[in-house]
């Protein structure tokens, strides 16, 4: 299948490897999580309350299968994601089977937060958020090690003012 | 206009406007804890005395704090700021900063439309509290008030604040050099043509149907489904409500700065609209409407959140010729040279005059509206096409894009397809164009990036 993208994936700083990890231990989480949850009817059945058989079966296989099917796709997620910054504004790309690619003009640009979660802080990592007028426009970038997140804030909001319209 | 640089104090009606409330509240305590009494029992002897003290000394407290309310409440303009000074024990001071004035509507809630009173509301655009309210004023005040703050918001144009962007020195007003006051009449829309474009909405006819269907198993003895579909019933009767309250009276009218818009039922409402603070606009037309070729106008303006509604309608149904001339006010320079009929095709549907459509592999995607869907992009303007029973068209000038998104699902992928976001500030309206070509959605998107940075 050949793709047509406006700028090529390869031009993009891609996301730490690392972020990979965060993703993983996020899905494994929340994957675990809605497991258990399926796993209710059964503990029922165990217990001989009375629950139809296919109550007991369909939940927890049907969780399993979405999971792996995400599980699947997850690396490729995160080799999904990068920015690159041009001369004039900053593009974004994400998404394996919806891809987008957002670009921002510096102009545009109205604030830029840089946040880390403890899961993150943990990788040495951080998420920079990119905001601007429209609720549409915000171009977010995950998974930036975090020397690397202060530095491309730095130069956003130095960019910003430079390139004001 | 004289220049109202010290305090003043609004209409010393205007406690009443929203405490008549208290009013209603103590005769309504009164008649609960009489209920027993006849009327001549009420007024004779000892108790005619103590309803007398009672009550007079009962007014007077509540006009004691009117009174109170009205001596603190205080405003001043100067040739810069707007102040409003409100409250006794917790006291407020508020400012807006003349030149990030977005927009200032003229609201009359009904027992101030009764009184000839009216507030304005300034909304503004740097701070998070966008609205400032000045209540109450005699209504011809508030008109020249809001005059004289439009011009001085319209002279300081050029020195826009830096933070809030899309603001590029205002496109030029071909109404520019009208002298003040006379305002010519854009678009009306008549109480019956108003009636007529409601019903003939989808959800309206369907919302009616559901009505009438109600209505004939009540009346052949079906009574419990009554209970359960009353909740629906009075959402369809709001939504209703809403719609036809934002149409109701509708006038549009040009002005020096840019549009003017006035409407309400009960409520009547006017907006000031600078034509330099709109920043997307949405021409929308319903199946129904198709056949008479109306048009409904929506655009985002910066600060002015109506409430009722996502974005700001400027024109709640019209032909083409309000539409056109609406169009001519809020977006002066379409960027083409026949711009009539660039509007006309952009409303409608074709090819002409360089639209490009989707091609033929989004048949199966969108069956309905594959044709319709296209895109133009002029020297000022993205115009995009998409829609299937309604059918919108989205105007956004190039300096207006907040940012352009490319995008491109699983079964676009397979057929070569992509869409591209135009992002706006100030409400829901974006440039969508849907399903084109992908080389050719690439393209523009690079294309865009080049052109949202031109200034």
């Amino acid at each position: 299948m050949t793709t047509t993208n406006p700028w090529s994936p390869n031009s993009f700083t891609p996301a730490d490897p690392a972020y990979f990890k965060v993703k993983l231990i996020t899905f494994s989480i929340t994957w675990g999580l809605i497991f258990l949850a399926s796993l209710v009817p059964g503990i029922l059945f165990v217990a001989s309350v009375d629950t139809p058989l296919w109550l007991v079966i369909i939940p927890p296989v049907l969780v399993v299968v979405i999971a792996l099917l995400i599980l699947r796709i997850l690396r490729r997620q995160v080799l999904a994601l990068g920015y690159l910054e041009r001369e004039e504004d900053f593009v974004v790309r994400s998404g394996v089977m919806w891809r987008k690619q957002l670009v921002i003009p510096y102009g545009r640009m109205q604030y830029v937060e840089v946040n880390s979660g403890p899961l993150e802080r943990r990788y040495g990592l951080c998420q920079l958020t990119l905001n601007t007028a429209g609720a549409g426009a915000t171009a977010h970038v995950y998974g930036l090690p975090q020397a690397q997140g202060q530095e491309l804030r730095e130069r956003l909001v130095a960019a910003g003012e430079e390139k004001m319209l | 206009m004289n220049q109202v640089a010290h305090w003043q104090r609004v209409h010393p009606a205007s406690p009443f406007v929203h405490g008549w409330i208290a009013i209603v509240g103590l005769l309504w305590i009164y008649w609960q804890n009489t209920d027993e009494l006849s009327f001549a029992e009420r007024f004779a002897g000892q108790r005619l005395f103590w309803t007398v003290v009672l009550a007079g000394a009962a007014l007077l407290l509540v006009l004691f704090f009117y009174f109170l309310s009205w001596y603190f409440t205080r405003y001043k303009l100067t040739d810069t700021h707007v102040y409003v000074n409100a409250g006794m024990l917790f006291r407020s001071q508020k400012q807006a900063r003349i030149d990030k004035v977005q927009a200032i509507d003229i609201a009359q809630p009904l027992v101030a439309r009764l009184l000839g009173l009216a507030e304005l509301r300034f909304d503004v655009a740097d701070s998070s509290e966008s609205v400032l309210r000045l209540s109450f004023l005699k209504k011809a005040d508030t008109h020249d008030l809001r005059q004289l703050i439009l011009q001085r918001a319209q002279g300081e144009q050029p020195v826009e604040n830096p933070a809030q962007q899309p603001a590029e020195p205002a496109t030029l007003n071909p109404l520019g050099e009208q002298h003040a006051g006379s305002a010519p009449l854009m678009a009306k829309v008549p109480a019956g043509r108003l009636l007529a474009s409601l019903f003939l909405q989808l959800p309206v006819v369907i919302g009616a149907l559901g009505c009438a269907t109600m209505v004939i198993l009540w009346l052949t003895g079906i009574n419990g489904i009554i209970a359960g579909v009353l909740p629906i019933l009075l959402t369809f009767g709001s939504y209703f409500y809403k719609q036809l309250n934002q149409g109701w009276n509708f006038t549009a009218s040009a002005t020096d700065s840019g549009l003017r818009i006035s409407y309400g039922l009960a409520d009547t409402r006017q907006h000031s609209i600078p034509a330099g603070r709109v920043q997307a606009i949405s021409v929308t037309a319903p199946l129904l409407w198709r056949l008479l070729g109306w048009y409904k106008v929506e655009v985002n303006v910066l600060g002015t959140k109506s409430e009722d509604l996502d974005n700001l309608q400027v024109l709640p149904v019209g032909d083409f010729e309000s539409l056109s001339r609406i169009m001519g006010i809020l977006l002066p320079d379409l960027g083409v040279p026949n711009q009539r009929e660039v509007l006309a095709t952009a409303v409608k549907t074709g090819t002409d005059y360089g639209f490009t459509a989707s091609p033929d592999r989004a048949k199966l995607l969108s069956p309905g509206a594959w044709k319709h869907q296209g895109f133009l992009v002029t020297q000022s303007t993205v115009i995009s096409r998409y829609g299937w029973l309604a059918r919108t068209a989205n105007f956004v000038p190039h300096h207006r894009i907040q940012g352009t998104e490319f995008r491109q699902g699983p079964w676009e992928q397979r057929r070569e397809l992509a869409g591209v976001r135009l992002h706006c500030a100030g409400g829901s309206i974006i440039g969508y164009l849907h399903q084109v070509d992908a080389q050719i959605a690439a393209e523009f998107t690079l294309a865009q990036a080049k052109r949202q940075v031109g200034r």
